[in-house]
């Protein structure tokens, strides 16, 4: 699903921000990467929404190299792909059903079609009550779950999230994991980077561990995985 | 197969669409102020052209009846006999360079000026008539769109036969002030086009501006809407729908200041040219003017919104500040 070959990206102005990175990602994979703040994680997804352009290597999705994708593309790439942000990034000027409602707007669905999956959605992370209300009005862990809500609405192939938990505390951070191992039970390749060390190894899922933008670990998943 | 995904594609198109157009609208109303004001310097801005062009299509009407203007008045003391008045007629009517001649006597003069001067009251007080006899020649076959020098060789000898007989006071002839005026008209309707070029830059410039400032103002919108995965199209398509709005709203604005413009010389201009004895219609423009004119706005500030926002939208492509924090 997402293949890394000897990828490197040194930014202008001398920031070597990854070297030399390769692995692979099957589908319907639970993933976490962690790392130092600045070990590169970040810039590992921005390669795969095609933010970033790699320096040296290449990056595949399902076979296909993002090198040869023209920029022009890269918009349909990004539909393929749920994207979880560390501060939401949601419209604060529309309702929280509105937000949910943007990939399928942009899908350009019919609009009950749409009424109906963003209710959807939202019933899969408990707000189903707060769709007509604003996102100013929701908690720190409600808004990320608003954002989760709006990544998972399009059902796209691949969901990733950059620390998803920031904000949260252990609970519900432990009930977001438990939410991102259904998704990737339903197929859903799911990619997260956290520096939540102790909450990855409870998950008991494979560890990518990055380091000053190398990456120096590969822990496979436990069988099994942790008891729910 | 391959149709019913055109057909699905489509409709998908066309919902973005709708989603876009609302959306421009649902922007426009919600800040009301701002917009009344940029269209306000629209309406200004088309105006000035459009009212240049409609003054000068009104004056160009005023030559609609050539023939009265390339007419040569000869003008006879109103003491000379009818008899004599009459042998120049026939002189005149007998030259191949002549069309047709006519005569009005000071009575049959009077008594037209009495009607449409609406002096008629204190016409009575005057002693004797004051006006002349007036012979009206009409030169054969005076072609309108010749060169004054052509013009003046043809006209010339007629006129010189006219002047040389000791009965006439003087020779008028007014077709050279009417192509004089037709030059004007001529310099007027260049300018139009220069202004109206000049003016539709400034359309384009001004809504590119508010566009701009829209966009940056929603720049955080812009940017989830990139993150989420919208083409450019799609982010584009609100922005473009917002200059066409301004540019309509804008053009509607100065028609209906064209109309009350129009609406309020009408009056005077009308008792102005009834005098005359001008029948006259005020011209304004015609419906498929009028739809051009709007659609034309329009289109200039579309032109402009899209200047601004694929500027702006050069700044997204990959490797720019998306999503970053």
């Amino acid at each position: 699903m997402i293949r890394f070959e000897q990828v490197s990206k040194r930014y202008p102005g001398g920031n070597q921000a990854l070297s030399g990175v390769s692995f692979e990602i099957e589908a319907g994979s639970l993933v976490f990467l962690t790392g130092h703040s600045g070990a590169g994680k970040s810039t590992l997804l921005r390669l795969v929404m095609m933010l970033e352009r790699p320096t040296h290597g290449q990056v595949l999705i399902d076979g296909q190299s993002l090198n040869h994708m023209p920029d022009k593309q890269a918009p349909s790439v990004r539909r393929e792909i749920g994207m979880i942000f560390q501060d939401h990034k949601l419209l604060f000027d529309k309702t929280v059903g509105d937000n949910v409602a943007l990939p399928l707007l942009i899908a350009g669905l019919r609009y009950r079609e749409i009424r109906k999956r963003v209710r959807a959605a939202l019933d899969k992370v408990g707000l189903l009550e707060k769709e007509k209300a604003w996102p100013l009005a929701l908690s720190g862990g409600e808004q990320q779950r608003v954002g989760i809500a709006r990544a998972m609405v399009a059902m796209p192939p691949m969901l990733l999230a950059d620390e998803p938990t920031g904000n949260l505390d252990p609970d519900l951070s432990w009930e977001l994991f438990g939410l991102f191992r259904e998704l990737s039970e339903a197929g859903v390749t799911v990619l997260i980077a956290s520096h939540d060390l102790s909450l990855v190894k409870r998950m008991g899922a494979r560890v990518l561990v990055l380091s000053d933008g190398v990456l120096i670990d590969d822990i496979p998943a436990r069988s099994g995985g942790a008891a729910f | 197969m391959a149709l019913r995904a055109a057909r699905r594609r489509f409709r998908a198109w066309a919902r973005r669409h709708s989603y876009s157009f609302f959306s421009s609208l649902g922007t426009l109303l919600q800040h009301r102020l701002g917009t009344l004001m940029t269209v306000l310097v629209l309406g200004i801005a088309i105006l000035l052209p459009l009212g240049l062009y409609v003054s000068l299509k009104n004056m160009d009407r005023l030559d609609v009846r050539q023939e009265d203007w390339s007419a040569i008045s000869v003008f006879i003391p109103g003491t000379m006999a009818a008899a004599e008045v009459e042998a120049l007629a026939e002189a005149a009517r007998d030259r191949p360079d002549v069309q047709s001649v006519s005569v009005i006597s000071p009575e049959q003069g009077m008594a037209e000026f009495r009607e449409v001067s609406g002096f008629g009251q204190s016409l009575e007080t005057l002693d004797e008539n004051p006006l002349p006899w007036v012979v009206t020649v009409l030169p054969a076959e005076v072609d309108t769109r010749g060169s004054t020098a052509t013009l003046s060789l043809r006209i010339q000898s007629l006129m010189d036969f006219l002047e040389r007989d000791e009965r006439v006071e003087s020779v008028q002839f007014d077709y050279k002030w009417l192509q004089r005026l037709g030059r004007f008209l001529d310099l007027g309707r260049a300018t139009v086009l220069v202004l109206g070029l000049l003016f539709g830059v400034a359309v384009i410039v001004v809504v590119a501006n508010t566009i701009r400032l829209d966009v940056a103002a929603r720049a955080d919108e812009i940017e989830i809407f990139a993150l989420v995965g919208a083409s450019h199209a799609f982010i584009r398509q609100p922005f473009l729908y917002s200059g066409f709005w301004y540019g309509l709203m804008g053009g509607v604005l100065a028609v209906l200041m064209m109309w009350l413009a129009l609406f309020y010389l009408s009056i005077p201009l009308k008792r102005l040219l009834d005098v005359y004895g001008q029948g006259f219609e005020i011209y304004s423009l015609s419906p498929v003017q009028l739809i051009i004119l709007l659609l034309s706005s329009g289109l200039l500030g579309w032109l402009g919104a899209f200047l601004s926002v694929q500027r702006y939208l050069r700044m997204l492509v990959v490797g720019g500040s998306l999503g970053r924090r």
